[in-house]
């Protein structure tokens, strides 16, 4: 597969993502897969993404953003798209005055909302078009389209300086056609394709990650061979190119098991193994570059930072092994094989 | 590149189907109090009466023609058939070899008469038998064997000494790499397969106890034992190619990551229904996710052999993660569930359960190739990648 993002992620884009992404989206646009291309397809291009490192969110807005739109059955906007989750206060804009006042206040006459709070570090959010932000309204689980002009913005970014933004929303207006009663089952597959995202772009980088280690110990020489000549280096690098395929191996049985009924175990053992390697597969590849991967003469650290963020992001590896660790022990010691192997 | 491009790991129907029969077999053998839910059943759970009655149920020599005895079944069903056995700690001790080794070795290099002789036997679970591969001063380097196989009239006389010859002391065959030819300039070629009878004579078993006291390795001396021309296994000097030619079936299996699973179930079971923290869960999470991509790397594995291709290399990458896995499994448990390890615990209870894995778990990373020489084979493999 030829990659769209190849040629365009070049250092200096990468250096800069906040700054390089909404023109790097406007030149690969057109190349995006269509909403309606398959999982695996999507993540293929989301893993290149990683890959490359490329600024922008592309996996955001593959993987999650317009899938989660679909499945509520609102309109998928053009341009690129994050997501959201929070603690919000949500109200009916257009209380209708017959109604009986119940805990929640008075029954809406159609579904426009009033929305107040804080969305915590939405990635790519001052680039986006529309950010999908799944919640709770008065009439129960909900998802509704925020124009993230409509939030104060306050700027963050990750390790990588990827932006990470805070949206504070005052009494924002969300008009009815934008917003959608769903399901709990929703609010849940949001979370298990944000973590899908993350963990596919964490194989990509950890992909990269191994390559350039290979490079670096086949080209740099020391007491008159290359390092990969000895025999500790070899040790080394093996374990790193085993704990990559290790984690591309978790990450592809959760390509393939979301939107099915593996889609929980498949993808919180995804995310809980892509981010638990990360500690061993940057201390190899930083520990063999040597001196120069710890500086900005390397092009090493635009994947270790984004794997070192990409890791806490959409659930730590503590947080999905808790999970995996309660499926296992809710029931009793013979749930835990079959659990496992009911994937295939 | 450095990717592995595994095929996408599905099983078929049939061995969907499968998994439920053989879990109703365990549930039976359970009520039988044969199957002791102990660690490393496939090295040391050495048990002929279930041996036999999996052979009737059509699950030993799974893969091989009819016509041998075999059943015809695919390299994926065996798969799900043996990784049920190795999860539930069931006695596989006695027929491994012969159903993982010796079995497809013998109907890949055998003559026809050897075939008709052995493999029925291997298939009904009344014939089992050891691999005599290392000596003294060749085990992670192989082709330094110095067992001689001379041409005698009538056949041939073997003369030299196997070490860490598993089982040989109950087993009925070993299959014995010996050196034909001393003169041959490349330390490859030269070497032949024979299959011997372990109670001719000349043949003298000598045990090597595990640090745990338990006797499965063995000295297994050969005092110039006099073979027929049909002891010959393959073709005189080919023996080094058939030998590594099946490494990644040998080193990618279920056996490669499944050896400690059944301490982690004995854990869980104990913690299920109780108060259980937040860092015990994690700890087992991780296991378990650590466990599942092993697997799926593992069928990767298995898949792609079914296809015809020899993934060499990442069988090497299963061997080097899963038996790591199977030590540290061992230290987890330690930490989710502390007990005081004990061999003299009422057998299956926990603390004899953890007694019996710690006790193995040097084991696991050193055989089927060690895995510093495994690493080696990896790195070398990223080279020609990149």
């Amino acid at each position: 597969m030829t990659s769209v993002f190849a040629e365009l992620s070049t250092d200096d884009v990468v250096a800069a993502p906040a700054d390089s992404a909404p023109g790097l989206w406007r030149a690969v646009a057109a190349a995006l897969p269509a909403p309606e291309a398959t999982t695996g397809e999507l993540a293929a291009v989301a893993r290149d993404a990683g890959y490359h490192a490329t600024p922008g969110p592309v996996a955001e807005t593959l993987l999650v953003a317009r899938p989660v739109l679909t499945a509520a059955g609102l309109p998928v906007p053009d341009g690129p798209l994050s997501y959201a989750t929070g603690d919000l206060r949500v109200s009916y804009a257009h209380p209708d005055p017959e109604s009986r006042v119940g805990p929640f206040g008075a029954a809406g006459t159609d579904h426009t909302l009033r929305v107040s709070g804080t969305l915590h570090r939405v990635p790519w959010a001052r680039m986006c078009s529309e950010i999908v932000v799944v919640g709770d309204a008065p009439f129960g689980p909900v998802a509704f389209l925020l124009d993230p002009g409509d939030a104060t913005l306050r700027p963050g970014g990750n390790l990588a300086g990827e932006p990470r933004d805070t949206l504070a929303l005052t009494d924002v207006e969300i008009p009815a056609h934008r917003v959608r009663a769903t399901s709990r089952a929703l609010s849940a597959e949001t979370a298990l394709r944000a973590a899908l995202a993350r963990a596919v772009l964490i194989a990509g980088a950890a992909q990269r990650c191994a390559e350039l280690t290979i490079q670096h110990t086949a080209t740099r020489e020391q007491f008159g061979r290359p390092l990969r000549h000895f025999q500790a280096v070899k040790q080394e690098e093996a374990k790193l190119i085993e704990e990559t395929a290790l984690l591309r191996a978790a990450v592809d049985a959760a390509v393939t098991g979301l939107g099915t009924s593996r889609a929980e175990f498949t993808v919180a053992a995804a995310k809980a193994q892509a981010s638990d390697s990360i500690a061993e597969i940057t201390r190899i590849a930083h520990q063999l570059h040597g001196a120069i991967g710890f500086t900005e003469l390397s092009s090493l650290r635009f994947v270790t930072t984004r794997l070192w963020s990409w890791r806490d992001e959409d659930g730590s590896e503590q947080h999905w092994s808790q999970r995996l660790g309660r499926q296992v022990l809710g029931t009793d010691a013979d749930r835990l094989w079959p659990l496992v192997t009911a994937t295939t | 590149m450095t990717s592995f491009d595994f095929p996408p790991v599905a099983l078929p129907e049939p061995a969907r189907r499968l998994r439920e029969e053989v879990r109703d077999f365990l549930a039976a053998e359970r009520r039988r109090g044969t199957i002791m839910g102990r660690a490393d059943s496939w090295f040391t759970g050495w048990d002929a009466g279930f041996s036999r009655r999996l052979a009737e149920r059509g699950w030993i020599g799974m893969t091989l023609p009819k016509r041998y005895g075999g059943h015809e079944r695919g390299a994926l069903e065996r798969y799900v058939v043996i990784e049920e056995l190795l999860a539930a700690g069931a006695p596989v001790g006695a027929h491994w070899i012969s159903d993982r080794q010796a079995g497809p070795s013998i109907l890949r290099n055998g003559t026809e008469r050897q075939k008709t002789r052995f493999l029925p036997e291997m298939a009904a679970g009344r014939c089992f038998f050891s691999i005599g591969m290392s000596e003294e001063h060749a085990g992670s380097d192989l082709a330094s064997v110095r067992t001689r196989g001379e041409r005698v009239p009538g056949g041939w006389r073997l003369t030299g000494t196997k070490k860490w010859t598993g089982g040989a002391h109950v087993n009925d065959y070993a299959i014995v790499l010996a050196r034909t030819d001393e003169a041959a300039g490349d330390r490859h070629a030269g070497l032949s397969q024979f299959i011997v009878d372990l109670r001719a004579p000349g043949v003298r078993i000598e045990p090597i106890k595990l640090l745990s006291g338990e006797h499965t390795f063995n000295y297994f001396h050969l005092d110039g034992v006099e073979l027929g021309e049909d002891a010959l296994l393959g073709a005189e000097g080919d023996g080094w190619r058939q030998v590594t030619g099946e490494l990644a079936w040998e080193r990618s299996g279920p056996e490669r990551f499944l050896s400690t699973l059944p301490l982690l179930v004995a854990a869980v079971r104990k913690l299920a229904g109780t108060t259980v923290t937040g860092e015990q869960q994690a700890r087992i999470g991780r296991l378990v996710a650590r466990l599942h991509a092993l697997r799926q790397l593992s069928l990767g594995v298995a898949m792609a052999l079914q296809a015809g291709q020899s993934p060499d290399v990442r069988a090497a990458v299963v061997k080097d993660l899963g038996t790591r896995f199977e030590g540290e499994l061992v230290n987890e448990v330690r930490a989710i569930l502390p007990a005081v390890p004990d061999p003299a615990a009422t057998p299956g209870s926990y603390p004899e359960l953890l007694a019996f894995a710690l006790m193995h778990s040097p084991a696991y990373t050193l055989r089927g190739g060690t895995n510093e020489i495994l690493r080696g084979i990896i790195a070398r493999g990223g080279e020609n990648r990149s």
